[in-house]
């Protein structure tokens, strides 16, 4: 019982957990009136508002834990367990914070510049080696052609670096078949063709003036060869298609540009 | 149970019960800083309306969180008064408690609704989905609460707390001010600065 009456001493008294309770009150005044824009001071605040209203909440939190949770006056391990579940809480929402939030221009943007796309082994057939050491800035030629009367290039994947000159020469040997070689923005590909098909075969089935396009061939009869030269663009991933209508299903690639 | 409380033996000296509850609020922590990470992941990437600025009102909220501080001092005076062994105060703190508590629900209820009639939904966008699943998770806790501090006011009422069982009020304690710290977080995220957003930080140009 001697442990009892220690226990309840060390608490604090009723006055003093009712001067308590009027700070918390005054914080939360005092956080309203910063962020109330009739008080007139956010606006003077700007983007400090943040940091001084997380400090000030902070401030409530630790006065709630030590003085009405006791944890002040209790032993310190209980302080200990609670502040290690705490502190795993606040890792894991900073973790999620810096994965989906922190990286510049927003995780889709991140995602899109930084994907690579999947390419299994012995696909690599007609397409570059991978080995071979990537050329600097200039002349670079690519050989890509049709598979026969497939609705298939040669290559799914084509890389050069930014800045070269590249020549594609794309070569058709289907007896039937017309097709086209363009390069296009990332995910482009099928609104792209869709758009090209009122183009016509006039225009080659590329919609004329499209920022999506990159480069593209004028339409290769059966048989034929045609080449294209261009600049390669800003590193990142971009597409190549037939955009000959329903072709762009089927007939397309990545294009990657270091 | 409560007479053995005077020689309980265990590994770390504690009582099992309060060190049980400390546990699971710690646990707890984790369970709502998932919610509130999710919450701001997805801050500012709904695509349609309505956004927080269009229906989040400070000013009300800013009184349903007074009425939770002031619940969590009725807490500690209920607690205060089972040490002393004053049953009337016991009952009538605790009954306080559970009150406040519930005006607080009522807030969330009237806040929830006014949302729902502006076309704010679970599923409506990421900010209706992210909002009333943090919000109300934290309500469910709230509620919880004020169904044990109603039972425990009935235990009172019954003569059956005192200094001996004072334990039983002072984990139902821990339990009802980690609900308001974990309040005091939400409100000053999701309203102080939350509460302004627009639409979408920045829509992608495809």
């Amino acid at each position: 019982m001697a442990h009892q009456t220690e226990h309840t001493t060390n608490h604090p008294t009723f006055m003093q957990y009712v001067l308590i309770a009027i700070v918390l009150f005054a914080i939360t005044i005092v956080e309203f009136v910063l962020i109330w824009d009739r008080a007139g001071i956010v606006d003077h605040l700007g983007a400090s508002k943040i940091p001084l209203l997380v400090g000030l909440s902070a401030v409530k939190f630790a006065i709630v834990i030590m003085y009405y949770m006791h944890l002040k006056f209790d032993n310190r391990l209980f302080g200990t367990v609670f502040i290690a579940g705490l502190a795993l809480a606040f890792i894991v929402g900073i973790a999620l914070l810096s994965l989906f939030v922190a990286f510049e221009g927003g995780q889709r943007d991140f995602a899109e510049a930084n994907a690579i796309p999947y390419v299994e082994h012995g696909e690599e057939a007609g397409g570059e080696s991978p080995d071979d050491p990537p050329v600097a800035a200039g002349p670079v030629a690519i050989a890509i052609n049709a598979v026969g009367d497939a609705f298939a290039f040669s290559s799914t994947s084509l890389s050069v670096n930014s800045g070269d000159e590249v020549t594609v020469t794309f070569d058709n040997p289907s007896a039937t078949n017309s097709h086209n070689f363009v390069v296009v923005q990332n995910g482009t590909k099928d609104a792209v063709a869709g758009d090209g098909a009122a183009a016509g075969p006039g225009g080659n089935w590329v919609p004329a003036g499209d920022s999506r396009v990159i480069a593209n061939t004028v339409v290769v009869a059966p048989g034929g060869s045609e080449q294209v030269i261009f600049t390669a663009p800003a590193p990142g991933t971009y597409q190549f298609v037939c955009t000959f209508p329903g072709h762009n299903f089927a007939m397309f690639g990545d294009f990657i540009v270091h | 149970m409560a007479h053995t409380a005077e020689h309980e033996y265990t590994t770390t000296g504690l009582n099992h019960r309060k060190m049980l509850m400390w546990v699971f609020l710690g646990s707890d922590c984790l369970f709502f800083a998932a919610l509130i990470a999710t919450y701001m992941v997805y801050r500012g990437q709904s695509l349609v309306g309505p956004y927080p600025v269009d229906i989040i009102n400070v000013p009300v909220t800013t009184i349903s969180t007074f009425v939770l501080l002031m619940s969590s001092f009725a807490m500690v005076q209920a607690l205060a008064s089972t040490h002393a062994n004053n049953k009337n105060a016991i009952v009538g703190w605790l009954m306080a408690t559970a009150i406040l508590g519930a005006i607080f629900i009522g807030f969330q209820i009237v806040e929830f609704n006014t949302f729902k009639n502006e076309g704010l939904t679970l599923g409506g966008n990421l900010f209706g989905a992210t909002f009333f699943t943090l919000t109300g998770f934290h309500g469910a806790h709230v509620t919880l609460g004020i169904i044990w501090l109603v039972i425990m006011a009935i235990v009172g009422a019954k003569g059956r707390l005192g200094p001996d069982t004072a334990l039983d009020v002072e984990l139902l304690g821990l339990y009802w001010h980690f609900v308001d710290i974990v309040w005091i977080v939400i409100f000053t995220l999701l309203y102080l600065i939350g509460g302004f957003d627009a639409g979408p930080a920045a829509l992608s140009g495809g």
